[in-house]
């Protein structure tokens, strides 16, 4: 439980050289060719060809969304774990994931094509509304135990699970592989106006969770020892949860339910740097965004057969490098 | 004297011979269910035996396309039960309803007491259909690959229903129409479109090789761009899209996906969305492996007839562009 201590900053340019590394590949892989001249005058000099069209309004978009979505994740999960001191915590353990799918497939099952516009945000309203149907309920005059938070939670997500298999059953046929796509966790298609709508909340949501690295850290002594700390732990709690459930109600509302990150990279994160917030967070935000992208990369050229989902991509990749990694450090995090 | 009472035996010989031949040779123009004779015994497409003792009267059709043929060969009267999907010819859609292709309900079927169920091995699941043959109803399973495959089916659909001899006249009209649109293709010496045959618009699925749908667009002149990427149904990108750059494209169109989002149709690098060569077709028709079929290469060789007279006009437009 080292706070970062001996561990050098020299962690974060590593990290941030990942993402940017990540962040280059992506540009540079798919189907249409595009030589580095032609990317380099797409960037610079804003040549109207082919090559740059893709690259600057499909690719360059998809890489970044990924690094938000996947950095998103993260910090979402790091803030859930904190907040339930629990390391099986995932941004999707309380509900959200369950409110935003139900939202998100009322819009693209039961309305018209033309509605996708309002997709993202009937994900954002489903996942908000389940996130704060979960708080209230575990919310007691004494205060929100992490203990009810998860009963409550997996009580809501087994609900909501159920709602989502009798929609998909009932939808009409043609709309199912779309549904299905969404709910294995996929970044769709990339366009400049989805990292914009994305940005905002992304950016809001990991300064807010930034600035109450302190709280976080405190949460995980125990309530008890963090009222004595001086910490107004009802408060930090309710913000943390709030905070984290926005990031991932935003993320699940453009590229649906992406597994794995918010669980795993946190861990990951915690072997490189410790598990102080200060550097735990944005440490898990270059850590999963870079992850994300590599895996989307992956689930974009891996198979002869087409895209595959990113969500699979993530777990499948995913977690033999992390049991690697923790089993490394044996006991560490 | 013993010479004539050879030829005489020779003349006989022939006599007795010759019929025999002809009916050998008709034997084996029209297999086995040439005649409607009952009792009968057909090969299935899963190479089982089924034994019918008499021609048919209370059917269930498990699948769309079978309750088409059956109306074809013109033994609508005996359908006892259809799918909820059956809504073809209109009249179909009023039949008994015994559930879905993969969900079809067993005891609704045994409650209809059917002495035929017409199946596929592509849809129906295998313990269902297991589950009907247990209870003593006979399962005849029809699942054509090819568009001769489907006409074959028409064909042995008829025999087993005491139809043969409709089911043969049947298709045949739908082989000459077939030939008809193969012919109009072969005539033409212009270049063939590359065409892409989307089964979904968002996600973009495409029909890829191995499928239905590759079959008619090369039937009908086309080169389906995504049979050269793996898989029946791959999936693609935007990028895949421009860099496939198809001429034409074709949607089958199933409830509330018929268009492509414009975020896909922006991307005038395409051919077919520059010129707005994207034709939507009725996803039954392509689907599902029945006369329709024939419909649906009808279609998408007009449409293709189309996209050339249009390129013979305004040459200058350059169809597929630098490749």
């Amino acid at each position: 439980m080292t706070a970062g201590g001996k561990r050098s900053g020299a962690v974060f340019p590593v990290l941030a050289a990942a993402l940017l590394g990540a962040l280059v590949l992506s540009a540079a892989t798919g189907p249409v060719s595009i030589s580095p001249r032609a990317a380099f005058d797409a960037i610079f000099r804003g040549t109207d060809d082919t090559p740059g069209r893709v690259l600057l309004s499909l690719r360059l978009p998809r890489a970044l969304l990924g690094a938000l979505v996947g950095g998103a994740l993260a910090s979402s999960g790091v803030a859930f774990q904190a907040l339930l001191r629990n390391p099986l915590a995932d941004p999707y353990i309380l509900g959200v994931s369950g409110g935003a799918a139900v939202g998100a497939l009322t819009v693209a099952l039961f309305l018209s094509a033309d509605a996708s516009p309002l997709l993202p945000l009937c994900a954002f309203g489903g996942a908000a509304l389940a996130a704060l149907a979960v708080f209230l309920l575990a919310r007691r005059r004494s205060g929100v135990s992490p203990e009810r938070l998860i009963l409550m939670g997996v009580v809501v997500g087994a609900f909501l699970n159920a709602v989502i298999m009798l929609m998909v059953t009932l939808s009409p046929p043609g709309k199912i592989p779309g549904a299905l796509y969404w709910l294995m966790g996929d970044l769709g298609l990339g366009t400049p106006r989805r990292v914009a709508v994305l940005f905002p909340y992304v950016a809001l949501g990991t300064v807010l969770l930034y600035l109450l690295s302190r709280g976080l850290d405190l949460l995980l002594l125990g309530d008890h020892a963090a009222f004595q700390a001086g910490l107004s732990v009802e408060r930090v709690k309710t913000a943390t949860y709030l905070t984290a459930s926005l990031l991932a109600g935003s993320v699940v509302a453009v590229s649906g339910l992406i597994g794995f990150v918010g669980l795993i990279v946190p861990h990951g994160a915690r072997v490189l740097v410790g598990s102080g917030h200060r550097r735990l967070l944005p440490a898990s935000f270059l850590l999963g965004g870079a992850f994300l992208v590599l895996s989307d990369t992956l689930a974009r050229v891996a198979s002869p057969a087409g895209e595959l989902p990113v969500g699979a991509v993530t777990a499948l990749a995913g977690a033999p490098f992390f049991l690697h990694l923790l089993r490394r450090n044996g006991g560490r995090s | 004297m013993s010479g004539r009472v050879r030829i005489d035996v020779a003349r006989r010989f022939l006599a007795g011979f010759l019929p025999a031949v002809a009916l050998l040779a008709s034997a084996i123009d029209r297999p086995a269910f040439a005649a409607d004779r009952f009792p009968l015994a057909l090969k299935d497409d899963r190479g089982v035996t089924v034994r019918l003792a008499a021609s048919p009267r209370r059917i269930v059709s498990l699948a769309p396309s079978l309750t088409e043929i059956v109306f074809l060969v013109g033994r609508e009267g005996s359908l006892a039960g259809v799918t909820r999907y059956c809504n073809f010819p209109p009249a179909a859609a009023t039949l008994p309803n015994i559930g879905g292709v993969s969900d079809p309900d067993v005891e609704r079927i045994v409650a209809l007491s059917p002495d035929l169920v017409l199946c596929t091995t592509d849809g129906n699941p295998r313990e269902k259909v297991r589950a009907l043959e247990e209870m003593g109803i006979p399962c005849f399973a029809v699942a054509p690959q090819n568009l001769d495959a489907v006409f074959t089916a028409i064909e042995r659909v008829g025999a087993l229903l005491g139809a043969a001899d409709r089911g043969i006249a049947e298709a045949a009209a739908l082989r000459r129409r077939a030939q008809r649109v193969r012919a109009a293709t072969r005539g033409t010496d212009a270049a063939s479109p590359n065409v892409l045959f989307v089964v979904s618009t968002a996600p973009v699925i495409a029909a890829g090789s191995g499928t239905f749908m590759d079959e008619l667009v090369r039937l009908a002149g086309g080169r389906n761009v995504a049979a050269r990427i793996a898989g029946r149904y791959p999936r693609l990108s935007v990028e895949d899209l421009v860099a496939a750059r198809p001429d034409v494209v074709f949607v089958a169109g199933m409830t509330g996906v018929e268009r492509f989002p414009r975020e896909v149709t922006r991307w005038k690098e395409v051919p077919a969305f520059r010129e707005e060569a994207v034709v939507t077709l009725d996803g039954d028709l392509v689907t599902r492996p029945g006369p329709r079929m024939v419909t649906a290469l009808e279609r998408i060789s007009a449409a293709l007839a189309a996209w050339r007279e249009k390129r013979v006009k305004a040459p200058a437009a350059g169809g597929g562009g630098k490749r």
